[in-house]
This record gives structure tokens, sequence and C-alpha cells, in this order.
């Protein structure tokens, strides 16, 4: 997917090539035609009906022009239509599906899922920050400065590890930060595979800890990831459907107390985002 | 509509005989370019032909644009998380604001390693939560790709320190024999000071010298000769009933002026359980922003203020059995003001206030023997605790550039100050250290650090350790809130090190920490709790008592000669201040408070002087004085300006090395050369000035005129006497409101609004540059100004209204009435009818003598969340529109850019963005480099060309506090969510909050009886409310100038 996500341009000239060619067909055709008939109109007595005219025109002839016509330009524009939607929502940032290669090819379903491994054990800020944030480098080493994986590589350590260790000047042979290595120290370049655009302001404390929402809920079956792809779509209208469904936890939140004690004076119980002004633009967009 | 004040904008609007109106009453200035981009000639020349060649260019361009791929990002983690870090959210550290030398408590905004916004400790007596333009701007200079990066040497990048201290020290042992002279500003400092002394200790030729580049002498002189005490005192205006300035800007520029406005605006706001209020008499030569906010005020020329200071002192005497001056000229007031003036001071004997903003020590020791005949000492004015602002002694730095001119200093070691631009004989000196070694610590290669051959460069404060004494026991700390932008050192270190000193520190931890907080524990105090707090207090020096003569200053004054012609006083402008920081960009772009020009310094001149003179606004003047001369400067009608006087702002005309290319490059014209040099110290005037026409058409970048107010109610003022009676006054008559909306109902969960106290606010200009750093509003240079293409989203608007002698018929002393002029029948309220009335106002007085004693209101315009918002009707795109908590929100990724919304606000407050500034090289104001964009808020969208912008009463600020409740589990609370306009306002002027709590002040705002909507007849339902300007005054006094 990765791939074939950033090599649209090469895809694009075959495009273009093939859409040249088929009009130089076209015009072709149009001069053989030409031709056929100024020599018909020669030698009429030579003519002899083409397979065209013999097999193919008198089933065409059948057809209404008008039908023809519509429904020739339809199946175009479904078609190109379709690609150019594709196209166009890869280009300005939708990206659902999007699983780029990481510097370190770490496994998310190892972690998370096998060993179950909390999420927020890592991405710590995630209940009381904008972003959720990628662990920094003394965090991974809390479990990995003993769990070296010698027993998979042959008492050597594992060439992925040897990364993070390379990036916070650690040595596995010692087990200590020898200065030596701290030349080579330096932070892991994560490839980011959720991007907002910068118009859309998203704060995880508001999912994770108002909201109460799994990570799952967005983030997808991210515990059987051997490799992270981006799971939803994180356009607008996915935002949107969520605030119009979830609801508030009125009851258990003080902010909430004049909102709950109205809706128990009406005799409702439930209140979604969106009723709560959640569908309003300047939520997210300032 | 009850308020009879006919208001205007600007000279040009009153006076249609000169220039063109600068504003013809479109939204938008100009018509599209079509002739710029269809054809060379006046006529458009394109065709068919052409027609098709931009329609398949623009075609193929735009499908080449759309080849962009969406970039692969990336993200860097910490190796090692701080454990206070958390990314995405900010932290705050008290520490010190620079930008005066003194030191001034500030509340730093971090994200992620990185300062944001500065805003005062709220905690401190000092900042009392707010700052001024200048602080709130001089963020940028941090980020500021002007700073030097390394230390040079001989002209040559050094990066290596241990070479630069050999070479300098060095140097300095060969130069000791000679004589070493140590010029620094004043010294607020003990770190500093300890530095100053061991480097004295090691280089005993060693000579200090102070310089600061606006002189205070003459009130620390005065204070010397009466009290044996050289300082500045502490004035505490909000314990005056009666404040007489003679020319002293406090409100503006003089000694400390936000700590002023939040003292002086506690005395100035009625309410009916308390309908009291200070009153402030101003007695100045220029319009000053103290003056607008006076409640009388009389132009006199600053020669005079000697005579009626005098005089002044002799009536208290009379009153009060002190004893008189001798031999002093009788000079008085128009209508006997000067008698009011003192007999109202005699009333409220210790609790006036005298103070006088001339440098001249006998002006100053008249000052004081009036204060003490009414007995302020101890109560107005505090002389035990003196402000640290002015060591500052003219007589010693001038024998200072002597020592160095004839040869007799080896080398010259400047610390951060840099008198070849603001010392008079600038150019003097700079000819002299050509001559000697100089080495400098500047951050950036100013005028005089250009002379220097080794530049050791300082932190910026932001990065630094220090410990400040802005007033005397009270202790400020600077933290570091970012580590090192550039391979720089602490001043205060480097003179250590010079010193021979050697001390061991590891990683990132500064010396000076060590030396703060060993000096905190020598006072006392609990380092951790200083440092967490942004200050520690001691005590002051103790009180001293009154032994001062007259003598003297009765003979100075009697000498004083006064001359026909036109004088010159040199002043301070809010924002760029002293020039100082006068490459920044921010202090620029904000107008000023009274002209309202933005970029330029130029000469005011009262309109009479300039009629007498056969000149126009926009003339060019080659003015001398004093042996200097400006070949050329721009010259500015100002209305209140005393007759006999023309006035040029300092701080322009810097020639520091700028890398960019943009309007503050060589802005302006330098005045300091100008000033008057006395045996007594600098007069920022000159006596005798010659001045001529050499060029005309100049046009200022000047924001007032950009929209009209065709005759509209937009201001409410009132006398105190009226408030008493009627504490409705002027908002008695309340519109009948027809709406064709069903109104939304706003009772349930939030409501925000906010207040703007006209009486309390003063016009400083703070609010606007808080808003643009908060909120990435871009700065676009002054040739987008005259385009009235300002971006502000906060702007205040100085109207200008006539007060005329009680003798002048009344319609030209209020302007025609409203009835007359405005409703007549048939006829609509237009700019048209509104000029006219005000033209024919002109005609009927000959000698413009109503321009000399104008009245002056601020009004600060933000967006005014319209509940039935009228730019919402008409966006075709859904743009912008309402949420359930009465906000107008801005979705700018919706906007297409029809403009159809700023065309229909009637408050003129929608800003369109031309062009993408943060990208475009031709806005190269910081914004589009990688080092300048470390100040944007990361919150706030950096918005795109094309897109509508406006104030969104920081939604951001609300949403963040809304949802530290959710998190916290707990209701909000009155002051969570707060505005950046409202948090730097010095006179607490501005206040935000939830309508719909009870308890709030704004709820309490919305209910005061001076409250009022603006343009409540149209019914547009703001959120925002003004509240009816009261002076205290009454109307029937005279404020003519003196003939």
């Amino acid at each position: 997917m990765s791939g074939s996500f950033y090599n649209n341009s090469t895809f694009v000239a075959i495009v273009i090539l093939v859409v040249v060619l088929l009009l130089i067909t076209g015009l072709l055709y149009g001069v053989m035609r030409n031709i056929k008939a100024m020599i018909r109109d020669r030698h009429p007595e030579e003519a002899k009906p083409s397979w065209i005219d013999s097999k193919i025109k008198p089933v065409t002839s059948q057809w209404n022009p008008t039908i023809v016509t519509i429904a020739v330009i339809g199946i175009l524009v479904l078609v190109l239509g379709s690609w150019g939607y594709k196209y166009g929502m890869d280009e300005i940032g939708v990206q659902q599906g999007y699983s780029p290669d990481q510097p370190i090819a770490y496994s998310h379903e190892l972690h998370a899922g096998t060993m179950g491994i909390d999420c927020q054990y890592c991405h710590s800020t995630a209940a009381t920050s904008k972003h959720a944030s990628i662990p920094s480098g003394n965090t991974c080493m809390n479990c990995h400065k003993g769990a070296q994986l010698r027993d998979k590589y042959d008492g050597k350590v594992s060439p992925e590890l040897q990364k993070l260790y390379t990036s916070v000047g650690f040595d596995p042979e010692t087990s200590t930060y020898p200065k030596e290595l701290e030349a080579n120290k330096g932070p892991i370049k994560w490839v980011r595979i959720h991007n907002l655009p910068d118009l859309a302001y998203f704060n995880h404390s508001q999912h994770v800890a108002v909201g109460n929402i799994e990570c799952q809920t967005c983030h997808g079956p991210i515990e059987e990831m051997e490799k992270v792809y981006q799971f939803s779509s994180l356009q607008m209208g996915w935002c949107i459907n969520c605030h119009r469904q979830r609801g508030i936890d009125v009851e258990n939140n003080q902010y909430y107390e004049d909102v709950h004690k109205e809706m128990k004076a009406k005799g409702e119980h439930y209140v979604t985002v969106g009723q709560n002004g959640g569908l309003e633009c300047s939520k997210c967009h300032y | 509509m009850g308020n009879s004040n006919k208001y205007w904008r600007g000279i040009e609007e009153v006076d249609t005989s000169g220039l063109p109106p600068a504003s013809n009453g479109n939204e938008f200035s100009d018509s599209l370019p079509m002739e710029e981009i269809f054809g060379e000639s006046e006529e458009i020349t394109a065709n068919r032909r052409d027609f098709l060649k931009f329609f398949g260019f623009s075609v193929s361009a735009v499908a080449l644009a759309a080849c962009n791929k969406a970039p692969v990002k990336y993200i860097k983690p910490y190796l090692d998380k701080p454990e206070t870090v958390t990314p995405g959210n900010a932290l705050y550290y008290a520490t010190n604001c620079g930008v005066y030398n003194e030191g001034f408590p500030v509340l730093a905004k971090v994200r992620e390693g990185r300062p944001i916004k500065l805003d005062g400790n709220p905690e401190s007596p000092i900042s009392q939560g707010s700052l001024c333009a200048t602080g709130q701007a001089s963020i940028l200079s941090l980020y500021d790709v002007n700073r030097l990066p390394h230390p040079v040497v001989d002209g040559a990048e050094e990066e290596n320190w241990s070479a630069v201290d050999t070479k300098a020290m060095g140097a300095l042992k060969a130069a000791d024999n000679f004589g070493i002279r140590l010029v620094t500003r004043t010294v607020s400092s003990p770190v500093m000071k300890s530095s100053i002394d061991a480097f004295k200790t090691t280089y005993p030729g060693t000579k200090h010298v102070v310089y600061d580049p606006i002189s205070y002498s003459g009130i620390t002189k005065a204070n010397k000769a009466d009290f044996g005490k050289s300082i500045v005192p502490n004035y505490k205006l909000d314990k005056a009933d009666v404040i007489v300035s003679f020319g002293a800007d406090f409100l503006g520029t003089w000694i400390s002026p936000v700590r002023f406005s939040a003292d002086y605006s506690k005395r100035r706001v009625p309410t009916p359980e308390d309908p009291t209020m200070s009153k402030h008499y101003q007695v100045e030569s220029l319009m000053s922003i103290t003056g607008t906010n006076a409640d009388y005020r009389f132009s006199i020329p600053q020669s005079k203020y000697g005579l009626y200071l005098a005089n002044l002192h002799n009536k208290i005497a009379s009153k009060v059995g002190g004893t008189s001056m001798s031999g002093i000229a009788a000079q008085e007031l128009p209508g006997n003001n000067l008698e009011v003036i003192a007999s109202d001071l005699a009333n409220s004997r210790g609790a006036s206030l005298v103070i006088c903003g001339s440098n001249n020590q006998y002006d100053q020791m008249v000052v004081n023997s009036i204060n003490n005949m009414l007995g302020n000492y101890g109560n107005t004015i505090d002389i035990s605790a003196g402000m640290n602002i002015s060591d500052f002694d003219e007589s010693e730095f001038d024998s200072f550039v002597s020592d160095v001119t004839k040869g007799n200093v080896g080398a010259v070691v400047l610390v951060n100050c840099n008198p070849v631009y603001s010392y008079h004989k600038g150019s003097e000196l700079a000819e002299a250290l050509s001559k000697v070694k100089v080495i400098s610590t500047s951050m950036v290669l100013d005028e005089t650090t250009a002379k220097a051959s080794i530049i050791a460069p300082d932190n910026h404060w932001l990065e630094s350790w220090d410990l400040m004494e802005p007033m005397e026991g009270h202790y400020t700390v600077s933290q570091p809130v970012i580590s090192k932008v550039f391979n720089t050192r602490s001043a205060a270190e480097t003179l250590r090190v010079w010193a021979g000193e050697t001390f061991e520190v590891t990683g990132d931890d500064q010396i000076s920490r060590k030396w703060v907080i060993d000096k905190i524990k020598s006072l006392g105090g609990n380092s951790d709790k200083a440092i967490h707090d942004g200050f520690v207090n001691t005590s002051g020096s103790g009180a001293s008592s009154y032994s001062g003569s007259l003598d003297s200053a009765a003979s100075n004054i009697n000498a004083r000669t006064i001359t026909d012609g036109l004088e010159l006083v040199l002043y301070q402008k809010v924002g760029p201040r002293d020039g100082s920081w006068a490459l920044n960009p921010w202090c620029h772009e904000l107008p000023d408070p009274v002209t309202k020009v933005t970029y330029d310094n130029y000469v005011t001149i009262s309109k009479s002087d300039a009629a007498s003179n056969g000149w126009e606004q926009g003339d060019f003047l080659k003015v001398t004085a004093n042996g200097s001369t400006i070949d050329q400067i721009p010259m500015l009608i100002q209305p209140g300006q005393s007759r006999g006087t023309v006035g040029i702002a300092l701080g322009y005309g810097r020639t520091a090395v700028n890398s960019q290319e943009n309007d503050l490059v060589d802005l302006g014209q330098n005045a300091y050369p100008m000033v008057t040099s006395t045996a007594n110290g600098i007069e920022y005037s000159a006596g005798t000035v010659t001045i001529e026409k050499v060029a005309s058409g100049y046009v200022f970048a000047q924001t007032q005129s950009h929209h009209t107010i065709e005759g509209r109610d937009y201001m409410r003022e009132a006398t105190l006497d009226e408030y008493k009676e009627n504490h409705n006054v002027r908002n008695e008559h309340k519109p009948h409101l027809v709406s064709i909306w069903e109104k939304y109902d706003y009772s349930k969960g939030h409501h925000w609004g906010m207040a703007v106290d006209m009486n309390a606010c003063t016009g400083c200009g703070s609010c606007i540059v808080s808003c643009s750093i908060e909120n990435n509003v871009p700065v676009v240079g002054r040739t987008e100004v005259r385009r009235r293409r300002e971006m502000h989203w906060i702007r205040i608007d100085r109207y200008y209204s006539f007060v005329v002698d009680k003798d002048t018929d009344a319609s030209v002393r209020n302007g025609p009435s409203y009835e007359d002029h405005f409703f007549k029948a048939g006829d609509l309220s237009t700019k048209e009818t509104e000029i006219k009335s005000l033209d024919k106002l002109s005609k009927e007085s000959s000698d413009y003598g109503h321009y000399d004693s104008v009245r002056v209101v601020h009004q600060p315009v933000m967006c005014q969340h319209c509940d039935n918002a009228p730019c919402e009707t008409v966006c075709p795109v859904l743009a912008t529109t309402h949420s359930t908590e009465g906000l107008n929100q801005m979705t700018y990724n919706r906007c297409i850019g029809t403009k159809y919304c700023g065309n229909n606000c009637p408050y003129k407050v929608r800003r369109f963005n031309w062009f993408r500034y943060n990208k475009n090289p031709k806005y190269d104001y910081h914004f589009n480099n990688e080092l300048g964009r470390m100040v944007l808020n990361p919150d706030v969208t950096v918005r795109s060309r094309g897109v509508m912008e406006k104030c969104s009463f920081c939604v951001q600020n609300i949403q963040m506090a809304k949802l530290n409740a959710k998190r916290e589990n707990r209701k909000m609370a009155d002051g969570d969510a707060t505005v950046a306009c409202a948090k730097a306002c010095p006179s607490n002027a501005i206040v935000f909050g939830d309508r719909n709590d009870p308890k709030s002040d704004i709820a309490k705002m919305f209910k005061n009886e001076r409250a009022y909507k603006m343009l409540e007849e149209v019914n547009t339902d703001p959120s925002v409310v003004y509240l009816t300007k009261i002076r205290n005054r009454k109307e029937e006094t005279n404020e003519v100038h003196p003939s």
C-alpha cells in the first residue's frame, strides 16, 4: 500500500499516455475511413462491405444513439470519477490504510496484544494532553534494559533493538551508558501515521479522560497490528458521525451539573455530544 | 441619542481643504487591479486571445499545483523526557521582562521548551498581571535572526569561548594601566553589581559609567538636593484624589507606565455605591496618551512648565501657608484655571499628587516643594523605596566621552547599551571609539557594537538567571525559560570570567543560578519560593525628610528665555519607546495611541501653526535644532498640541544591521542629537528650531481614517455630576428593537461576553500586541496598512471632539446637534453630512482655536460577537456561524474569500488575508523564517491567503479552560477562561467571562447602568458592552489655549 501510494505520478503519466495514444488511434482511424471512402467513391465496383459494415453495423444501427451516448459518457464519468476521487483523497491527505515503514519494526501486536501492556504506559500523555505522544527513549529502556531478546538471535542483540540502544547510547554488553556512545545518540525519527490538517484541533485528553473512549474506537484493533495502519479515515464526516451518536456522561462530571439537572427535570436520560454543542465549528476549528 | 459631542477621527475629516480624505467609505480601499493584470496602458487591452492564454495558463497552473503530495511527517520523541514537560501542554514560569533594564516581573508561557507569550506576573505589585505593548512584543527578540550566533573577535566569528576570553583578558590587561571604562545601563541587578565589583578588583584601572538612553536625572538630582537621596521615588496614583501632571506621560512612557495605569484606573471608575473618582489635570505641550485621558487638559509650551509650576507653587503656598518663591512673573491658565487647580490641590492635602515630565532639576525641585507643602510624601509619594531606573548622570557620561576622545582610555567595555545611537553626541563618540579597544556584550550588532573588536554576546533575558531590584526592597527573579538559542553567555558571567574567576558547571546549568540563589538566601528569602513566585520582598531604606530650598530654582526659572518662534519637544512613542528594541515589527505595526500612525516618526504641529506657515499634512520638513539637522521628515497636524510647539518622537532612525528586507530598515529619523544638553543634564526639548518645507505629499499609514462612523452613536460620554444624578446618563433611551429572527435561548450552558470600561481604558495598545501574539496575527507592513489591510483583530478607535470657549456659539461648541444635521427629513446620516457639519465649524472659527483644546476618547473595538450577526447571514458557504455559547465562529477552511461578511459588518472588525504572510518573502517580519516562527501559538491556525479572520474571543483559551474543568471534574469558575486582551490590559478595562454565571464579573458589568451596546438600534445584539465614559469635570469650564 505504502509503495503504490507514493508512486502515483508514474500512474498519472501512464494514464495521460494512454489517453494521448487513444486520441491518435482515433485520429488515424478517421483518416483511414476518409481514405477508404475516397477509394470507394472512385471505384465503387471494388467496394465490398467491411467487417464492421457487415457484422457490427447491423447490430449497432438498432441502438438508440442518445442512449448510447449517455451510456458511454456515464461509464467514462464513473470510471474516471472514482479514480479521481481516490486520487484526490490521497492528495489532500485522507490516508485511510496508510501504513508506512517505521525506522524500527516495532510490533504493537507483540507489545499491546501478546504482552498486554497498557496503551498509556507508553503513550502516557493521552489522558492529560492534546498529544498522546510517542514514548521517549527512556520509557522503552524501562523494559529493554533487561529484555534484550538474545535467545532469538543466537545470543546476539536483536538488530531492531540495537537501533534503540544506539539512539539512547546504551551498551547492551555492559548494561551501561558509556560516554563514547553519546556522540551517536539521537531520537528515533518515527513516521507519523495519523495526520490531521493544521486547521483542525484535536485533543486526546478530551476524548480519553473526559469522553472515556477506548483507544481502539478510533485506532482500530491496534493490539492485532504487526505494523500499524491508519484504521479510520480521520475525515470530518467521521468525526461528526461519532459526535452525533455518542452520549455524554453528564452524571459523573461536575462540569455538566447544570445540564444534568435540566435533563433530570425534563426526564431525559441521554444527551449526545452534538446536542451539547459538539457539532459547532469552533469546537475544533480555530 | 442624547449625546451632544460630535466625534471626528482626524484632521482630514474636519478640514476637507487639504488632502483628499484617506477613506472613501468603502470597506476595501482598492478596486481589483485589472489593468495591472491585463494590460500596461490605462485601458484594458486584453482581447479574447489573451483571455484564452491566461485561461490556459491558469488551468495548467492549477493542475500543476495540485500535484503536491501530502508530505510524509515525522515525530521525534524525547530521549529523556523531562518530568514536568508534557508535549501539548503549556508551562508558566515567573521571570523578568528585560526590555527596560530594571526588570519587570512576567509569566512566560512555554510550550515544548519554547516561550511563546509573556504576560504580567499577577502576584507582583509592580506588574499587577499586565505588561506593556513593548514588553509583549519583546518575546520576538529571542527568536530574532539578527542576533549574533557566536562571539566575534576582530570581525570573525569565534565559536570557542575560551579563545574569546583569552583575547579579551589580554586586551584588558594591556589596557588596565591606561584606564578601562565599563559602560552599563542603570544596574538594578545585585548579581551584575557583584560581577562589576569583581571586574573592578581585577582591573583596578576600571571606572564604571552608567548610560541610559532616557535620563531621569532631573528627578534624582532634585531628590538629592531636597531629601539627600538620589532616587526616583515611588508614586502611588491609587492614593491620589487630585493628580496634576505637567507633561509627565505616566500612562504611556514615563517611569513605570504599566503600574501607573493599573493604580490610576483603580480611582477612575465611579460606581453607584461610590460615585467618586480622582480628578486629573494634565498641563502639557504635546498631545500625550496621558493628556487624552485627563479630565482637564491645558496645552502650554514646554519652556513655560517652570513658570507655571512656580505660579502654582506660590498659589498653593498662599493657601496652605508655605514659603513663596520670589521674583516669579505672574502666569495664569485661561479661565483662571491655575487658581482652580491650586485650590483643588490645597483641598486634598495628603491625597494629591503633582508630577512633571521635564528633566530639568529645578522644575522637579518646585514639584517636590509643592508635594511637600501638600503633605504628599508618605501618602501619595513613597520616598523610602525608590525605583531603580536611573543612576544615569549626564556629566559623568560627558566626561567619559571626552576621556575617550582625548585618548585617556585604554579600553571600553560596553554591557548592553548603545550610546552611539541614543547619546546626543553619538557620532562624536563613534569616532572616539574607533581609537580605543572596544569590547561589547550586545546580543545584536547595534550601532555601538559595530565599533567593537571583541563581541561576547549576552544571553537573551529569557535564557538567563538573574535577580533584579526594580523597586527598592522588591527583588524579582529571572530564570531561563528556554535553552540558549545561540552560542551566548550571560554578561554577568562574562565579566567574572574576565575577572579571572573560574567555575564548574554541568550541562545546561549556568553559574549565575548559584549566584541568584545565594543572593536570595542572603536576603533572607526562600530561594525555591522566590523562583516560583518570581519575586522576594525585603524592606526599603527608610524615609527621609524634606529640606529643600527653591532659591536656585527661582533664579533658573526666571532666567529662562522663551522665544516667540517654534520650540521642539522630543518624546517617546508607545511601542518603539526609546528605540532600544526598535527593530521589532510588532512595536511599529501598533498604531500610535494618539496619532494612529504606524511605522513613522514625524513632526507634530498644531493646526494654527501649520496654517500660518502654509504647511499641510504630509509635507516634508527640514528641521534644525541644537546644531543637528533632519533633512526630511513628514509633518502631521496634531489637534490639541500647544501653539508654538513641534514634537518629534525619539527611538527612530536606527542604522543597526538588519538582515531583513522590510519597512524597519532605515525607519524614521533619529532625533536624539536634537536634545538640549545643559550643565544640569539633558532636556528633551530645544528652545529654537528652524523649519522649512522641502517637499510635500507624504501619505501616512494611519489606521484611524480607515472606516467611517457616519455620525452614529458609537461613543457615550458624560460628566461625573451628571452620573451622580443619573446612573443611566446617556443610556436612557433604549431603542425599540424589532427582529426578523427568532430569538435563540442562550440561558443554557455558557454565554460568553465582554465588557469594555471606557473610563478605565487609556488607549495604551497593550491589548493589540497581546492579541496579535496570542492569535498569530501577521505583520503586514506600511504599504499594506496604507491600503487598509492591517490585520489586527482588535483596534483602538480614537475620536476627537471639540471643547471651545463657553461664549462660543453652542452649535460650534458641541458641534451641530444631531437632529439639526443628521436627521433632517429625507436626509440620510452619511459621512458627507457629517463632514459638512464639521467643516462648517472650521469655517466659523478663523484662527483654528477650537483645535487647541480637543477632548479625546479611546474605544477598543473587536468582533462584537453579535447574537444577530449580520456577517453570518451573508456568507454563501456558512464559513461564519453562531455557536450555542454566543460566539461568532469563523471557520477558515470553509471560507472562500467573498468578503461579503466584511462588507456587511457594521463594526468593521473583519480582516481579509490578502497574502500568505508567513510564506511570502515580501513580508519579511520574522514569520517567514524558521526561527521567527517559533513564536507562533501552536493552538491557533496560521491563516492562509484568501480567507477572512477576526477576533474569536480567544476560543482556544475558552476550550482549554472548559477541558481543564471537565478533566478536574468541577464546574467552571469565573476567570478560568481569559482572553489575551483582557489579560494584557494594565488598567483592567476589559472584562471577559460567562454571562450565564450570575456571580461573574461580566454578568455584573452587563447589568451596570453605564453599559450600552454599540449600534444598539440596528439590533445586532452584540456580546460586547461598553461602559459610558465619565469625566470628572464641569461642562462649562474653559480649556482654551493661553493667548
